[in-house]
């Protein structure tokens, strides 16, 4: 099917969100809670375009918004750019003092109104839910969004150390806005208030992950893998590589 | 029914919630017990009937045939209504309602001015039958649609029935039922799904609760009739934690039906299968939006989806789904049984029908109302609900609850209806009709949503959890008296935003009461923010009351209930008011005889 998106013409497959199309080609709809690989979710509302459908215009958020032929898509008129703006804003004054959302803000001119900017609040979250998501995705389900309203968090159950934890850190490798704590000090990794014993790489002896992370994985897939770190991985790969070439030529 | 039955006498104990409250379970069984041990011939029938609307004046008790209607009756009442209206047939005064349009006593209930305007289609057995009797519910045309349905109509001439009713769902956004039936009948994807909305949150609406306590098996029938148009088997009625009264009515109601074979397999031997089951809400009020009412069903989070494919589509566990809340099923029996032309009669063009309003505030009269669509808002406040109380100005109207907008005094002549209602920036929502006089601020009254809101919010989206937030912070700053002008500019913003980009109808809807204030009551934000003045004396850091000397009759009511001793005066001399003491409370200021209190601004 074929669209259009800012005056120029796509072509888009059936079933794809308006977000993966324009990844696809280059277009940037800045975003905070889609990662590729993962479902949209619809939560930060910061891809939110204007879909122009026959006579009707709405507005939609690209991630989650399949594409259909004929459509006119676009990114950057001014009432997008007001409403991004708007929610910058939003995210800004409840994360004034993280870096990347003080960067965003930065980006599209975002001046806070001083009397409603809290800077001694010390909040990171912004609450996108890909932690929760990547959690899923392994299949530990330790976290997750609890409450609602503006006492919505992502945490374990009751807040205390979950069993279901493997410390594997997906979650903090997601985080757009670095908000999950992962304290790798000692030969221990502390997150969600759990701690675990980090293991070293069986090549280099840096400590990489946890016991538990690896046997998850290895009882998942039925393996039994030498204990090596992702840097050790890559270079035993590369040197495979080079062997077989080497009896090749 | 027998002519026997007939002349048979009947009292009836309304025991909904509001009822129940004021003590009438008690009062119904004091009437079973005094009648056991009396001989009067005739054996009176007591039952126990769902809501009669009149909420405020409960517990209700009917007597019939006589139709006599009495109010607020205790159980200190019984005896003598044994005695003087059930044997010996005469009226007690004093338990009669007080009509306040027309200044007397009425008989029976119906002749009164709030039930004149009235016209019952989704609350027509409400009050009338006891809801936990199926036979009673089948002497009422009861099941005769389903009947109608099962062995004279195709599946298609089903919908072809409430589509040329042109009905439109009762839950809030007015959807065609017919239209949306049609589209989930078109897909070939089984099973399919039939779900109650019965998850009525909104502050100060309750008719969904009534259906369901007092008329349980009319929601039934209707979703059975759906089931039976799009080929479902199976249905899910979503009742909220606190309708504890209401989850059992049904769930008895479920069981007789199955019992009576209006449910279950092969219903009335005509080789259909539905059945139904009640799932009980976890308590949050984002669970009325149908998405996350699905979620909530599959036993998940409660939070909404982007609906950009319709849940007529992919709905529950992403199959086929017809949804629609409680008082739209209750229209549907009567639709298929007197038809479409039947229905059209009533109500206007493209808003045919009836539609319940919870009508609550400052209002004489509160309870429940049943009126065609298009009926004038004015009729609504003043002629069914008798006026503003004390007779004070009438300020402004909220309909559709939090989602809904204030209509003000010039739009009082404004049509009840789904499409005249958004034109103005409110809407019909699920039917809550909160009038406030000119002791109701404005500015608070949004603070008072965004509050509600922000609690209620799912929180999945930013622009619904920190736009509503930031509001609240804006409008309780107003209230405080911290407000600056650039404030209503910042609102006006967000709200925007927040109505364009939110994921779902809550979001984008909560904007409205602080957008419809600002528009309507603008000098009233001003006051609060330039002038430091809250008229309504209800935002206490800017309000303060003096006496105006030349008004004071120096009669000491004032002096004698003020709570903090703020008060001095010698008798028959004017009063003042000693700021340092004053708590603000407005005691004098409702008392007063001679309205001589004042609200002045921030002192």
């Amino acid at each position: 099917m074929k669209l259009k998106i800012d005056g120029n013409y796509y072509e888009g497959n059936s079933g794809e969100t308006l977000m993966e199309l324009a990844k696809r080609n280059n277009i940037n709809i800045p975003n905070l809670c889609h990662k590729k690989g993962f479902e949209g979710q619809g939560r930060c509302r910061l891809c939110m375009v204007e879909v122009k459908e026959g006579k009707k215009t709405k507005i939609v958020s690209s991630c989650v918004f399949p594409i259909k032929d004929g459509i006119e898509v676009s990114t950057n008129s001014d009432n997008i750019l007001k409403m991004r703006k708007n929610i910058i804003l939003l995210l800004l004054l409840r994360t004034p003092n993280n870096d990347y959302v003080k960067a965003l803000a930065n980006e599209y001119n975002v001046v806070p109104p001083k009397r409603y900017l809290d800077i001694n609040l010390k909040e990171d979250c912004i609450l996108c839910g890909l932690c929760v998501k990547a959690c899923e995705m392994i299949g530990t389900n330790a976290i997750s969004l609890v409450n609602r309203g503006t006492t919505k968090k992502v945490s374990t159950p009751y807040d205390d150390a979950s069993k279901d934890c493997i410390g594997c850190g997906a979650c903090a490798d997601v985080c757009p806005t670095d908000a999950i704590s992962l304290k790798d000090e000692n030969g221990k990794r502390i997150i969600w208030n759990k701690t675990f014993d980090l293991v070293s790489c069986s090549r280099c002896g840096k400590h990489y992950t946890t016991k538990e992370a690896i046997n998850y994985v290895n009882d998942k897939f039925n393996l039994q893998e030498e204990t090596i770190c992702e840097d050790c991985k890559r270079k035993l790969i590369g040197e495979k590589f080079k062997e077989s070439y080497q009896n090749i030529y | 029914m027998s002519n026997d039955n007939e002349s048979r006498k009947k009292i009836l104990v309304c025991c909904g919630t509001g009822c129940i409250a004021n003590n009438s379970y008690d009062v119904y069984l004091k009437f079973k017990d005094k009648l056991k041990d009396t001989e009067i011939s005739v054996e009176p029938l007591i039952k126990a009937t769902g809501c009669n609307g009149l909420c405020e004046k409960g517990p209700v008790v009917k007597i019939m045939p006589d139709e006599i209607s009495y109010f607020k009756v205790s159980v200190n009442d019984v005896d003598e209504i044994v005695e003087k209206t059930i044997i010996n047939g005469e009226t007690i005064e004093k338990l009669l309602y007080f009509d306040t349009n027309e200044k007397k006593r009425i008989r029976f209930h119906k002749d009164a001015t709030f039930y004149k305007h009235q016209h019952k289609i989704a609350l027509r057995n409400i009050g009338e039958i006891d809801p936990l009797s199926i036979e009673d519910y089948t002497e009422r045309e009861g099941y005769e649609a389903l009947k109608k349905v099962l062995f004279q109509m195709k599946p298609e001439e089903v919908i072809k029935e409430i589509e040329l009713s042109e009905l439109r769902g009762r839950g809030g956004a007015g959807f065609p039922t017919g239209s949306k039936w049609r589209t989930c009948s078109r897909y070939d994807n089984f099973p399919k799904y039939v779900v109650c909305n019965g998850d009525e949150g909104d502050p100060g609406a309750f008719m969904d609760r009534s259906v369901m306590e007092g008329d349980p098996n009319t929601v039934i029938e209707g979703m059975v009739i759906c089931g039976y148009a799009i080929d479902s088997h199976r249905g899910f009625l979503y009742i909220r934690d606190e309708y504890e009264l209401a989850r059992k009515n049904m769930q008895m109601a479920i069981d007789n039906a199955r019992k009576n074979g209006y449910l279950g397999n092969n219903i009335l031997n005509s080789g259909f299968d539905f059945d139904l089951e009640i799932v009980r809400g976890g308590g949050a009020f984002v669970c009325g939006e149908s998405s996350a009412l699905m979620a909530s069903i599959e036993g998940n989070v409660g939070e909404p989806r982007a609906k950009y494919i319709r849940s007529v589509e992919k709905g529950l566990w992403n199959q086929p789904t017809v949804l629609n809340n409680v008082e739209t099923w209750a229209n549907i029996p009567p639709i298929i049984l007197h038809g479409s032309n039947w229905f059209k009669t009533i109500g206007i063009e493209k808003n045919s029908g009836t539609k319940v309003f919870s009508l609550v505030g400052k209002v004489k009269n509160t309870g429940l109302v049943e009126v065609p669509m298009g009926t004038k808002l004015s009729t609504l406040v003043f002629d069914i609900g008798g006026g503003i109380i004390k007779d004070r100005p009438f300020k402004a109207v909220q309909t559709g609850g939090p989602s809904g907008g204030c209509i003000p005094k010039e739009h009082l002549d404004i049509s009840l209806d789904f499409d005249s209602l958004s034109n103005i920036g409110s809407m019909m929502g699920s039917g809550g009709v909160i009038v406030m006089d000119d002791t109701t601020c404005m500015v608070d009254l949004a603070r008072y949503y965004m509050e509600f809101l922000s609690e209620e919010s799912c929180g999945k989206c930013t622009t619904c959890r920190e736009g509503i937030n930031t509001m609240l912070k804006i409008l309780t700053n107003i209230t405080e008296g911290k407000g600056e002008l650039d404030d209503l500019d910042l609102l006006i913003n967000l709200g925007e935003t927040i109505t364009d980009a939110s994921l779902c109808g809550l979001g984008k809807t909560a904007p409205n009461p602080v957008l419809t204030t600002i528009q309507y009551f603008k000098d009233e934000y001003i006051d609060h923010i330039v002038n430091k003045k809250c008229t309504a004396g209800v935002c206490k850091n800017l309000t303060s009351y003096y006496i105006e000397k030349d008004i004071c009759i120096g009669c000491g009511l004032c002096k004698r209930k003020c709570p903090a001793d703020a008060i001095q005066g010698t008798a028959k001399e004017p009063h003042f008011i000693n700021m340092e003491k004053c708590v603000k409370c407005g005691t004098c200021y409702n008392l007063c005889p001679t309205g001589a209190i004042k609200i002045g601004g921030a002192k």
